[in-house]
């Protein structure tokens, strides 16, 4: 008895982390519904060719037993153009639910550390911050920052504002700052990059 | 922080990716190599003879065709409904309950202002009541461009799920603990602590909106 509620805090501490984990990755919610429309179509057709014939009456298109022949007869009685394509579609249909189900299928977000609540920030926010800080230090405008974030790496592309001298390390510097401060963890690689035409002062 | 099945996702996508992936493949080699048309049409021809030997064997009584075909209706509607249900479970898990609690009542209870008769009853907190207070308490800040607030069951108990969009440079550590301390408050409120996901998301508003400018 006196471990019990050790162990619910336990559970509750393991139901919080495969909650946090689950917002990190895709459901695979729309692949699933499109595979599940798909696969309803075709069994309903057939279900009702199945049915026209069970119960005696003239079938639709074709029955199950003429589709049959059909399929085992191919490429004879079938388009020449028609064929190749319609089974090009379905190799990239089948090959899109086939990657759905096995790509990990990442967002684009991670867990900042909290206490009380698990904390997802998107990358685009954590992009906007990192774009704010670096232009404050290269004292530019917005428009002249672009920074992309990724699991792994931050890139910082900076325009310079012609006849002023970036440094790209101040930049580096005052971008990864700006991650340490917001507990970003693990620090992903920052790459400041200055190109090389500048643009006109504004 | 839905209950969507991801585990039954995955699997069904890979068997029906791998059915389509087969067929597809199957009907272009059957279209550009004779040399394997040949051989399906045999291998077919083959599959064919015996399945019809099949549901002659099956022939229901005094009719020609085979109760076979019923099966094979039966199953189709399966296969249909179980489609049904798969699309049905995703993103479920969405409720209207915040927390509800039964009091059995008892005799007589001392208070301060002296005992008191509670009657036996039940309390429920609806799903409402969690999400107006934080709506309510996130509502003054300039640096949110948007608040949406909705409760989930998440393993026999609710569950919150505060997703905000703030604006273009707000940071991002600060905007978390700050609205984490008003969950705080609310839970003191409340009386109950609920798990909480706070996700501070980026979305087209925050693109149109104005850039955050002092903080």
């Amino acid at each position: 008895m006196p471990d019990q509620p050790d162990r619910q805090e336990q559970n509750a501490e393991r139901e919080r982390q495969r909650i946090a984990r689950r917002q990190l990755r895709s459901p695979r919610s729309f692949a699933s519904i499109v595979a599940a429309l798909v696969v309803a179509a075709i069994c309903l057709y057939f279900m009702f060719e199945a049915a026209m014939k069970s119960i005696g009456q003239d079938i639709w298109i074709k029955s199950p037993g003429q589709w049959w022949d059909w399929f085992a007869g191919l490429p004879r009685g079938a388009d020449p153009v028609l064929l190749p394509l319609a089974s090009l579609l379905v190799l990239l249909l089948g090959l899109y639910f086939l990657l759905q189900g096995v790509l990990p299928g990442r967002k684009a977000r991670r867990i900042l550390p909290n206490d009380r609540a698990i904390v997802l920030v998107d990358h685009e926010v954590i992009a906007a911050t990192l774009a704010r800080r670096a232009r404050t230090e290269a004292n530019v405008s917005p428009e002249q920052v672009m920074v992309v974030v990724g699991h792994t790496m931050v890139d910082v592309n900076v325009r310079p504002t012609s006849g002023i001298r970036l440094r790209a390390d101040a930049i580096q510097k005052a971008v990864e700052d700006e991650l340490v401060r917001n507990l970003v963890d693990p620090l992903p690689k920052v790459s400041v990059r200055i190109s090389e035409s500048g643009v006109v002062g504004q | 922080m839905n209950q969507t099945p991801r585990g039954l996702n995955r699997t069904l996508l890979v068997i029906i990716g791998l059915l389509f992936t087969a067929v597809g493949l199957h009907g272009l080699l059957v279209s550009s190599l004779p040399r394997y048309a040949a051989g399906w049409r045999e291998l077919a021809e083959a599959v064919g003879e015996s399945v019809e030997y099949g549901l002659r064997e099956t022939a229901m009584a005094g009719q020609t065709t085979s109760w076979i075909w019923i099966v094979v209706v039966i199953a189709l509607i399966g296969i249909v409904l179980l489609m049904v249900g798969w699309i049905a479970v995703q993103g479920k898990g969405r409720t209207g309950v915040f927390a509800e609690a039964y009091f059995p009542g008892s005799g007589a209870e001392g208070t301060p202002s002296g005992p008191v008769t509670s009657t036996p009853g039940a309390v429920e907190l609806g799903a409402a009541v969690p999400e107006q207070a934080v709506k309510a308490a996130l509502a003054d800040r300039t640096d949110l461009v948007s608040t949406h607030v909705s409760t989930w069951e998440t393993g026999g108990d609710a569950g919150l799920q505060i997703k905000v969009q703030p604006r273009l440079g707000a940071a991002p550590l600060q905007v978390s603990r700050e609205i984490s301390e008003t969950v705080q408050e609310i839970d003191a409120a409340l009386g109950r602590s609920s798990l909480v996901v706070i996700h501070l998301a980026a979305g087209a508003r925050t693109r149109m909106s104005r850039a955050e400018r002092v903080r």
